[in-house]
Parts: structure tokens; C-alpha cells; sequence
């Protein structure tokens, strides 16, 4: 499978939806969350649209507000982001063994 | 009711502003964001986070302007597989429609409308419909306003038509009544030429002449030519036994004495301006055309040659006895006239030999007389009028030739105007061929096809520059003609004959000996125009190969 190319933004936004994988973020939250402005979110979420990893729905919130966009990442996107930020977690494992120094692990 | 603060309004007219050209699969998310601005406080802050959304849904229209097939439309539906493209059909149909918006509005300008006249009149060599500049055959613009001019009883414009006018007898009598109405033009009759005309009505115009202004040497000239151009021409008097016709001698004897040679170009220039500035005539062939005569008799020039060589000849035989005086009178008598000739005539180069043998003789015998100075002063004379004559050829040449700049100029507007025609031609075919499958005149009904929509693309793009280069290449002969027309400046109309007599060949031939002919030396031009047309013919065949392939995967996946 394709994927994007995984800017420290395009983490921002992945670490926003892998902390409540089900539920649907509007754009204008997960601007505010993740502090990026819309002319660099909605390229990311068009990305990920693209791939097919973030899902879109408009939804009616309330009588005489138009309806909003809304997303959230699909399946495909849930286990990618899970691989992507299980690898990331076991390098910085792996750079800060390295970084350990030799007397301090020589226990056996 | 209550209305968004400004810079909101202008925040939701900015994203819907960039939903509409954007490519139609970012609709969905540019809906998105404007949905969002309802939530976005703060009033600028809503304004920051339209101007990102606008930028972001730019730069894709922008790339499915570059890459029109970039933006896809997901398909979602077998009958939508096979559907167009909706949102490059969209784009592209835009530009289509706003280059052939744009190509149409240069007709507004005058400047344009007039140069594309002139791009037309290769065609009526073509198709011989009119023409031709400096060749006149049947024209209904001039027919036309020669009835108005009758009409309105103005002499001037009468006389201006009696210049141009392509018949003989039309002319002969259009002139007379010009003449009739205003006596003051009587020098039309030189004008406007003897060609064609019966001795007797060549006689009555010389007398004419003659009465109206006796001291110019041209009436003399046209009565000699009468004389001379069937006897020079005839078994019984060959070329060469004309100087001893007494009534050729008498007339041009005359002419070499007359204190002044007027052609009455600068007459003529002046009653041009007056009536086409009257007339609000800005065609060139018209203001032009009057300027391709060469203000001579159309032998004159070769008679005065012949006229000088017999004064030369009998000037040498009388200083062979002795009688110095009365050849230096000969000698004086046809240099003096070849100054005479060169302040008004092209042609002075043609009797350049004769001047500088007669300024050689009144040298030689002023230096036998022991007067240097004058000597002196008729060898510079020589020189003087051997470079004015070098000069005049050049010009005269330039004029017949024209020089390199215009003849690009008329290259560039031939080949706009043909292009332009071309491309309108292809527009319409593409618009026809839509209009026949729709069959329909609906405009959401109306679904051109990819190869429709590349070649409308490109006839639409080439309709526009062409136009653009036709405007840019014809703007300097415009100026040249609206500085004679507004201020009578006459200095440029050699320029613009030039480039009108250019401008009248079809494409890709060369001008000679009146007509235009297919040349060998338009071999280089033939070369890339044959590579031209393989090029498109390739590019228009790529085109359709790679849409018919692209159609036949996207069926198949």
C-alpha cells in the first residue's frame, strides 16, 4: 500500500486521531489542537483522503447551521499510524540503549 | 437579521470565490472549510482561515490547469466511467472561451480592424477580387465612394477617386468634372496620367496644362511623350531616330527650357490628406496608393535621356568648330535640367550618364577658358548629383523592393491573418461537431469530447496570439498612416507602400514583374512549413492516441 509522506505536521494530525481512533474530528479542531492553519491541515487531510486512510462525513450539528465536515481515519489509516508510531517508539528504545552507557547495562 | 462583520463577508466571498474555479474533486473539502468558518472565532481569525483554504484550492486549480488530468473526478459508476472529465472540460472550456473573448476584443481597436484588412489582402490576389495596390483592378469601395463624391459635388474627393480609379474612361472622367468643378485642379490631368487616352484627349489635357501653368516642363513632357511613344516604338522610326522628329524636338525643347519641373506630388499629397481626413478614410491601400506613382511621365525620363544625349551630341559637334559658346549653352541646358528633374523625380538615376558627361564638358571648357573656379565648382557639381542619384536608386529600389524590416512585417501579418483564420475556422468546426452529437443547443447538454476539447483548446490559444502578434507587427504602419491622416506627415508613406505592396502576396510567394509567383528561393519557407504542419498533424494524433489509450484503462480497471 501507497503511503504519504509523513511530515512532523502529518504526525501532528495522526497523533490527533490515534488518540480516539472512532471518533469524528472537525477541521477547525484539529487545527486548533494541533496549531497548524488551515492552508497546511487541509492539504494533509486531502492527502490522506487520497491514500484512503481518513474517512470524511458531513454531519448536521444543529437546526440552521449548515453541516460540517468531519473525519476520521479509516481502518487502513488506524494500522498505519499504530505501525508507524510503534517503529518510531522502538527506534528512540533503540537510539537510547545506544546512548546508555556500557557499565551501567552489564548486570548478567 | 444580522450580517457577518467585513472582513467575515469577505473571508466567505474569498472561499466560495476559490471553490468555484477550483477542480471539482476539492469542491467537497473547500465546502468543508467554509462549513467551518461558521466556527472559527474572531472575525480575522476567520479571515486568515479563508485565505489559507482559498490558497490551498488556488494551487489546485492552477495544477489542473497545468495537468488537466490530474483532477479526476472519482468514479464511482459504470455510466459515470464513461462520462467526461468535469472538471478539466470545465477548466479548459474557461480558457477557451476567455482566449476567444480576448481574440474578439481586439477588434474593438480600429488599429486591429485595419490590420486585419490588411491581412486579407493576400486572398484578393488569390481569389482576384480586388487589387491590387498599384495594379488596380474593379474596386466597389472606390466605385461606392465615387458615387458619393458626386453626390456631394466635392472636387477634391472627385480628383483624389480620379487618381485611383482603375478605368481609363471612369478616370478620364472623373477628372474633367473634378476639373469643372474646381479649376484650380487642373493638375490632376498630370496626375492622374495619359495612359490609355486618345491623342485628341491628350492634346486637350496638354493644352490645358500648359495654360494653367506655363512655366512647368511637365505639359512639354506629355505632349513629347504623345509624339514619341508610338513613333520610338514603330518599324519605320526605331528607337534612337526620335530626335529627329521636329515635333518631339520642339516639345521637349521646350521642356528643357521651362524655368521649373513640377509633378505636383506634393499637391496631390495634400488634397489626400484633406479628403481622407474628411472622408474619415483610414484604409491604407487608399491613402497609399496614391503614392506608388512616381510623379513622371512614364517615358519622360527615358525621352529626357534620349533629348540630352542629341543636345550633348550637338554640343560636342559645335565645340569640334570652334563655337565654344553655344555648346556650353547645350551643355548648361541639360544640366540644368537634371537639376531640375532630380529635386522631383525618382527616375534622375536614368539619365546619370548624360549629367555627368555634360558637367565633365562644362568643366573641360571652363578650364580652357581659364576658369578654374568654375571648373572646380562643376566636377563637385558632378559628384553632388552622381551621389543624389545613387541615393534615389536606393530608394527606389527600397520602394519597388521594399527593405528587410517591412517585408517581416508583412510576413508576420500574412501569416497571423492566416492562422487566425485558421484557427476561427477550427473553433467553429469543434463547436459545430458539439453542437451535431448533442444535438442540442443546451449548454448542460453540451459535452465535447477530449480530442474536441484539445483542438478548440489549441485553435482558441493560436486564435489569440496570432492576434496579438497581427496587432504588434501592423502598429507601426498604423502610426505611420495616422501621422499622415492627423498631420499630414507624408515621411512614412514610402514605408507603408512598402509594407502594403509586401503585405498583398499570399504567403509564401515572391512579387515580380506586377504579379506574384511561386518561387524556388521560398525553399527554406516551404521546408518549415511542411514541418510545421507534420508537427501539429503529430501533436493533434499523440493527443488523441494518448486519450483513447487513457479511455480504454480506466474501462478496463
Amino acid at each position: 500500500m501507497k503511503t504519504p509522506r509523513l511530515s512532523p505536521q502529518t504526525l501532528r494530525v495522526l497523533e490527533r486521531f490515534i488518540e480516539s481512533p472512532t471518533a469524528w474530528r472537525y477541521g477547525y479542531e484539529l487545527s486548533r489542537e494541533t496549531g497548524l492553519k488551515s492552508g497546511t491541515l487541509y492539504p494533509i487531510l486531502m492527502r490522506l483522503a487520497k491514500y484512503g486512510l481518513l474517512e470524511t462525513k458531513w454531519v448536521t450539528t444543529e437546526d440552521g447551521v449548515p453541516p460540517r465536515h468531519t473525519y476520521r481515519l479509516t481502518p487502513n489509516g488506524v494500522a498505519l499510524v499504530r505501525s508507524t508510531f510503534a517503529d518510531s517508539r522502538s527506534s528512540a528504545r533503540t537510539a537510547l540503549k545506544a546512548r546508555r552507557p556500557a557499565f551501567s547495562g552489564g548486570k548478567a | 437579521m444580522t450580517f457577518p462583520a467585513f472582513p467575515r463577508s469577505v473571508a466567505i466571498a474569498l472561499l466560495r470565490f476559490a471553490i468555484w474555479i477550483a477542480p471539482h474533486d476539492t469542491h467537497e473539502w473547500g465546502r468543508g472549510m467554509l462549513s467551518e468558518l461558521n466556527h472559527v472565532e474572531g472575525n480575522w481569525s476567520a479571515l486568515i482561515w479563508s485565505i489559507g483554504g482559498a490558497g490551498v484550492l488556488a494551487k489546485h486549480a492552477i495544477v489542473a490547469i497545468i495537468f488537466p488530468g490530474s483532477h479526476r473526478r472519482t468514479v464511482s459508476t459504470a455510466s459515470e466511467l464513461f462520462d467526461k472529465e468535469l472538471p478539466m472540460r470545465k477548466t479548459t472550456l474557461a480558457i477557451i472561451a476567455a482566449c476567444t473573448v480576448a481574440s474578439l476584443l481586439f477588434f474593438v481597436a480600429p488599429v486591429f480592424r485595419q490590420a486585419f484588412r490588411v491581412s486579407l489582402a493576400q486572398w484578393h490576389t488569390v481569389l482576384n477580387v480586388k487589387q491590387s495596390f498599384g495594379y488596380p483592378s474593379p474596386d466597389p469601395e472606390l466605385d461606392a465612394f465615387a458615387k458619393k463624391a458626386e453626390h456631394n459635388r466635392d472636387a477634391e474627393a472627385l480628383a483624389f477617386i480620379a487618381v485611383r480609379y482603375p478605368n481609363a474612361i471612369q478616370r478620364e472622367r472623373l477628372a474633367d468634372e473634378a476639373v469643372q468643378l474646381n479649376p484650380n485642379l487642373t493638375w490632376v490631368y498630370a496626375v492622374a496620367g495619359t495612359a490609355y487616352l486618345s491623342p485628341s484627349e491628350i492634346d486637350r489635357r496638354v493644352s490645358l496644362l500648359k495654360q494653367w501653368d506655363p512655366q512647368n516642363a511637365l505639359p512639354y513632357l506629355f505632349a513629347a511623350q504623345k509624339i514619341g511613344a508610338p513613333v520610338t516604338y514603330s518599324k519605320e522610326f526605331p528607337l534612337g531616330k526620335l530626335e529627329q522628329n521636329p515635333a518631339w524636338e520642339k516639345e521637349m525643347d521646350a521642356a528643357f527650357q521651362s524655368p521649373k519641373l513640377d509633378t505636383y506630388l506634393d499637391r496631390q499629397n495634400q488634397l489626400d490628406h484633406r479628403v481622407l481626413s474628411r472622408y474619415r478614410l483610414d484604409d491604407p491601400f487608399q491613402a497609399a496608393s496614391g503614392d506608388d506613382r512616381y510623379g513622371f511621365p512614364n517615358y519622360g525620363v527615358g525621352e529626357c535621356s534620349l533629348y540630352a544625349q542629341s543636345l550633348l551630341e550637338s554640343g560636342k559637334s559645335l565645340e569640334s568648330r570652334g563655337d565654344r559658346k553655344a555648346a556650353f549653352e547645350k551643355y548648361l541646358a541639360v544640366a540644368r535640367f537634371g537639376q531640375m528633374i532630380s529635386i522631383d523625380s525618382e527616375f534622375t538615376f536614368l539619365i546619370k550618364k548624360e549629367m555627368k558627361e555634360a558637367y565633365g564638358r562644362l568643366a573641360s571648357l571652363s578650364q580652357t577658358e581659364g576658369n578654374g573656379e568654375a571648373a572646380s565648382f562643376y566636377t563637385s557639381l558632378a559628384d553632388q548629383f552622381g551621389k543624389a542619384a545613387d541615393r534615389q536608386r536606393l530608394l527606389l529600389r527600397n520602394r519597388i523592393q521594399g527593405n528587410d524590416v517591412s517585408n517581416w512585417n508583412a510576413f508576420l501579418v500574412r501569416l497571423s491573418g492566416l492562422l487566425m483564420i485558421f484557427c476561427a475556422a477550427l473553433l467553429l468546426l469543434c463547436m459545430l461537431g458539439v453542437l451535431v452529437r448533442s444535438c442540442s443547443f443546451r449548454l448542460s447538454s453540451l459535452h465535447p469530447s477530449r480530442l474536441t476539447l484539445a483542438l478548440g483548446f489549441g485553435a482558441a490559444v493560436g486564435s489569440l496570439l496570432s492576434s496579438a502578434v497581427l496587432f504588434v507587427s501592423y502598429w507601426p504602419y498604423s502610426e505611420l498612416l495616422q501621422r499622415f491622416l492627423s498631420k499630414g506627415d507624408d515621411s512614412g508613406m514610402l514605408e507603408l507602400s512598402a509594407f502594403l505592396r509586401d503585405a498583398q502576396h499570399p504567403l509564401g510567394t515572391r512579387y515580380s514583374l506586377g504579379t506574384w509567383v511561386v518561387s524556388s528561393s521560398m525553399m527554406v519557407f516551404y521546408f518549415w512549413f511542411a514541418i510545421t504542419v507534420l508537427c501539429a498533424l503529430a501533436i493533434m494524433l499523440a493527443v488523441f492516441r494518448h486519450y483513447q489509450t487513457r479511455l480504454r484503462v480506466g474501462a478496463a480497471a
